[in-house]
């Protein structure tokens, strides 16, 4: 039974057609990679799915319910979570309490109670900074719980916006370009990071250009090209595929080298080396 | 480290009893009356600075609420001769209600719509003080109006008042700590610090900014209930915009984040306006520069703040109590 | 029916001030996403800057323009010294320092210039026009005059030049617009003189109607601000067009139902549009809500 069932999305931009007839199925307890040259569409398509877009066309299933035309917190609160590509916490709270903030948007004890300090409130409070304290631990960034998200390095900004994302208590987990600007030593802690969401009963799906860790990491990929899906796959099928080849080939995509290293190099059966690595 | 620690538990303490003993130690009426009108004011910006240090929305009608909950509280206890405890809860009834038919349609709004709401629903407030003459006694306003009373108790010396105005702006200030600290302090900053990333969480941003926006009103609309109280009269020339625009301005100097530091900015420039009363022996020239730059003052102040320290006094007591390591972060 | 006439001559009237102070309004929103509070100043600057230097013995068609230059100027001042040093370009903090700014202009001008009203002779001598017996007045022609001339002006500079060209990219997108080479600072610097130089033009050709002083900019911001919004904010046809039908709906207001409302007229409208419809008359898809 799939988890999330994306059918014909399709979202215009004036004269633009950013994502165009998008169909795939996510099924619980994978991990799954949306990839694609710059400009594919990935990102419209993830605020389509999260509802921060209205797609002009079709259908988001989500456990079987509709989740088109759902706000942004709906969704949240249907069980979808998300991070942004360009890192969105909360500058003046400490990492502790941006993730705080997560897992307290589905308590509903409010301002009255929090006003008169009311123990339902405290004690809310206090199993939220516990939750915050596990979360960050399970990420392995606890130490910085207390230090303001304005003075987290890069990375560590990245890995406390996921934090943020679980305390929603998703069942799934959009993330978008959770690697760009981390070093090698990062990434691979962020492989390890997502297994252990994954392996806590989070289905996962990531945008990402870090090919490495993308084939490292997931279990099936779709690949976007100028909106529309070109192929979806297990990523040995994706690598060989001479569709997705020539879409990060052609058009003047020089950042992307493809799914399997500089062009013109044989495919290897071992996607280890990223594009400028080797 | 540890000294700087105990000073931050124990100095709300030491604060609350210099507050507390200070119609003790100054006799002079006028003065007292100062001060109780510096209470006045800092409960305004308390609830204002809610609204602007943790949600980050500008309201520029603030004193509109203020003159709101004096029209109902003096309309209360002249017109309908109700007792005034009666009034008071009255004042805060309505400043709710107008704080709620403002919010909800112009929160729906990208952020800059609140700033110019608020300025609209002002002057057209200030207007209607001014015209409409039954309910509001028109240009020559509510005069008249009785002394706070608590059950038989009536305060009529000006130790009383002053003893009235502070403790309720003591019972506000343990109100809105008690709110900042928790979920619902953390839910403002979080959509001050990102809209999208609150959303994203979960927030209910708009439901969270409506809430935040009547709670500033209805401790708007009670401050001028006691407005009303202390002064006995009330007159539409007093809640302008240029006094909100003051409110504004100890809300910007105070600071994003804090309470302490909107309150001080708030006694602070409360106090500039009676700069002379307050220092014996000043030059009458002196302070009549005072008086006549002091709007040029505030103005500078915000225009300094807002380039220098944008997180205001609060701000940089913050930053000193980290050991000044933190950058600045613009 | 003469006195419907009238009244739209009235309205008309007003309703090009309006316009000029809604465009400038536009004009900084378009550059900066950010509402500029000194709006209002800087048409009370037009109008007493031109009574100081018309008094001082310049002929009146040369104060009128040293006013509206040195307003201009002011403006361009204004920005660097107080916009410009907010590096993060915030529109809540930008809001404030205009706030801050308007209160220093307005008590600035009253330290040189001193609290009287004070009047300024019509442009052209001479009596009112009659027309379908309706009077119009030389100064009301003025206005409408200069009005067409100066947004004439305007579309020009913004469709034809260069310089129009890089505002427009300022306004659609910051980053991409310099990343092609345009240098925003300046537009945003350029913004605001054009700004005042609007509003500069409204204040000095309707103080020989109303008189001018130093307190008359809070209430005309509010004015300007709201024909903004009831056009379409970021739109300059917009604000046009909302000048306009403000005037129209304040002068009908004062004459049939009674003029003690005319002030009250575009906080309501305000208000209204900010709750029915936040995009204006004009805007598009209602991008204004979260």
């Amino acid at each position: 039974m799939s988890l999330l069932q994306v059918r014909h999305v399709t979202k215009r931009f004036g004269g633009l057609t950013a994502v165009d007839d998008v169909s795939f199925d996510v099924f619980p307890g994978t991990i799954k990679a949306l990839i694609g040259p710059n400009g594919a569409g990935k990102s419209t398509l993830f605020n389509t799915l999260t509802g921060f877009e209205k797609p002009d066309g079709g259908s988001v299933l989500f456990e079987g319910r509709e989740l088109v035309g759902r706000r942004a917190r709906d969704v949240v609160r249907a069980g979808l979570a998300r991070t942004f590509q360009n890192t969105q916490l909360f500058d003046e709270l400490s990492a502790g309490e941006n993730v705080m903030v997560g897992r307290q948007a589905h308590q509903g004890k409010g301002f009255t109670a929090a006003m008169l300090r009311l123990p339902g409130a405290t004690a809310e409070d206090r199993e939220a900074r516990e939750e915050a304290g596990r979360l960050l631990r399970l990420i392995g960034i606890e130490e910085w719980v207390d230090v303001p998200a304005a003075d987290l390095p890069a990375g560590i900004r990245r890995l406390v916006e996921i934090a943020r994302a679980l305390a929603t208590g998703p069942r799934l987990l959009l993330l978008d370009e959770p690697a760009a600007g981390l070093n090698a030593t990062e990434g691979r802690e962020l492989v390890h990071t997502l297994y252990r969401v994954r392996d806590a009963g989070v289905t996962v799906v990531i945008v990402e250009h870090d090919m490495g860790l993308v084939m490292d990491v997931s279990d099936e990929i779709v690949v976007l090209d100028r909106g529309r899906k070109i192929a979806e796959g297990p990523p040995r099928m994706i690598q060989l595929d001479p569709v997705v080849i020539a879409a990060y080939l052609g058009g003047g995509e020089d950042e992307d080298d493809g799914p399997a290293g500089r062009p013109g190099r044989c495919v290897s059966t071992a996607p280890a080396d990223a594009p400028g690595d080797a | 480290m540890t000294s700087s620690r105990t000073w931050r538990y124990a100095a709300p303490f030491v604060i609350a009893v210099i507050v507390a003993i200070l119609p003790l130690v100054v006799t002079d009426r006028f003065l007292l009356k100062v001060f109780t009108f510096a209470g006045v004011n800092a409960l305004v910006v308390v609830g204002l600075s809610l609204l602007f240090g943790y949600a980050g929305q500008v309201s520029l009608g603030h004193a509109a609420f203020v003159g709101i909950g004096a029209y109902a509280a003096a309309y209360c206890t002249v017109q309908l001769h109700w007792p005034w405890i009666l009034g008071f809860v009255a004042a805060g009834a309505v400043s709710a209600l107008g704080g709620l038919v403002l919010a909800v349609p112009s929160l729906r709004l990208k952020g800059y719509y609140l700033a110019v709401a608020t300025l609209g629903f002002g002057e057209l407030m200030a207007l209607s003080f001014k015209e409409a003459e039954p309910v509001t006694g028109g240009v020559d306003g509510f005069t008249g109006i009785p002394y706070p009373a608590l059950g038989p108790f009536e305060l009529r010396t000006a130790s009383s008042l002053y003893w009235l105005v502070w403790g309720i702006v003591g019972v506000a200030l343990l109100i809105a700590w008690n709110t900042s600290s928790l979920r619902p302090g953390r839910a403002m900053r979080a959509l001050h610090g990102s809209e999208l990333g609150a959303q994203a969480s979960g927030v209910d941003v708009v439901g969270v900014k409506v809430r935040t926006f009547v709670m500033s009103a209805v401790i708007a609309g009670l401050a001028g209930a006691l407005y009303a109280g202390v002064v006995g009269f009330v007159s539409p020339s007093v809640f302008t915009l240029s006094a909100s625009v003051t409110f504004m301005a100890m809300a910007v100097i105070g600071g994003t984040g804090s309470l302490a530091g909107p309150l001080l900015a708030a006694v602070l420039l409360t106090l500039l306006q009676y700069f002379d009363a307050l220092i014996p022996g000043i030059p009458r020239s002196t302070s009549q520069a005072l008086q006549e730059y002091r709007e040029d003052i505030y103005a500078l102040a915000i225009i300094l703040v807002v380039i220098f320290a944008p997180r205001g006094l609060g701000g940089l007591w913050r930053r000193r109590d980290r050991g000044g390591g933190e950058e600045v972060r613009q | 029916m003469s006195e419907l006439l009238q009244f739209l001559i009235a309205g008309l009237k007003n309703g090009c001030i309006y316009a000029l102070v809604a465009l400038g309004f536009t004009v900084v929103f378009a550059a900066t996403r950010a509402i500029n509070f000194a709006q209002g100043e800087f048409f009370m600057l037009g109008g007493m800057l031109g009574v100081a230097f018309w008094q001082l013995g310049l002929p009146l068609p040369l104060a009128a323009v040293a006013a509206v230059a040195a307003t201009a100027a002011i403006g361009a001042l204004f920005e660097l010294l107080a916009v410009r040093p907010i590096k993060d370009g915030d529109p809540l903090r930008i809001i404030i320092v205009t706030i801050g700014g308007a209160v220093l202009l307005r008590q600035l001008t009253l330290h040189f210039l001193g609290p009287d009203e004070r009047p300024l002779d019509a442009f052209s001598a001479g009596a009112s026009f009659k027309v379908w017996g309706a009077a119009i007045e030389r100064q009301t022609v003025w206005i409408w005059a200069v009005t067409v001339v100066s947004v004439a002006v305007l579309a020009i500079l913004y469709r034809r030049t260069a310089f129009g060209k890089a505002m427009r990219a300022t306004a659609i997108r910051r980053d991409a617009a310099r990343l092609v080479g345009v240098n925003v600072s300046l537009m945003v610097t350029a913004s605001f003189a054009i700004a005042a130089g609007l509003g500069a033009v409204a204040g000095i050709t309707v103080t020989p109607l109303t008189q001018t002083v130093f307190s008359v900019g809070a209430g005309m911001g509010v004015k300007g601000f709201a024909a903004a919004v009831l056009g379409g904010l970021g739109d300059p046809v917009g604000a046009v067009c909302g000048g306009l039908l403000l005037g129209l709906l304040e002068a009908l207001v004062a004459g049939y139902i009674d003029p003690v409302y005319k002030d009250a007229v575009a906080m309501v409208v305000l208000l209204l549009v900010l709750f029915v419809r936040p995009q204006g008359i004009l805007g598009g898809s209602g991008r204004e809500k979260l």
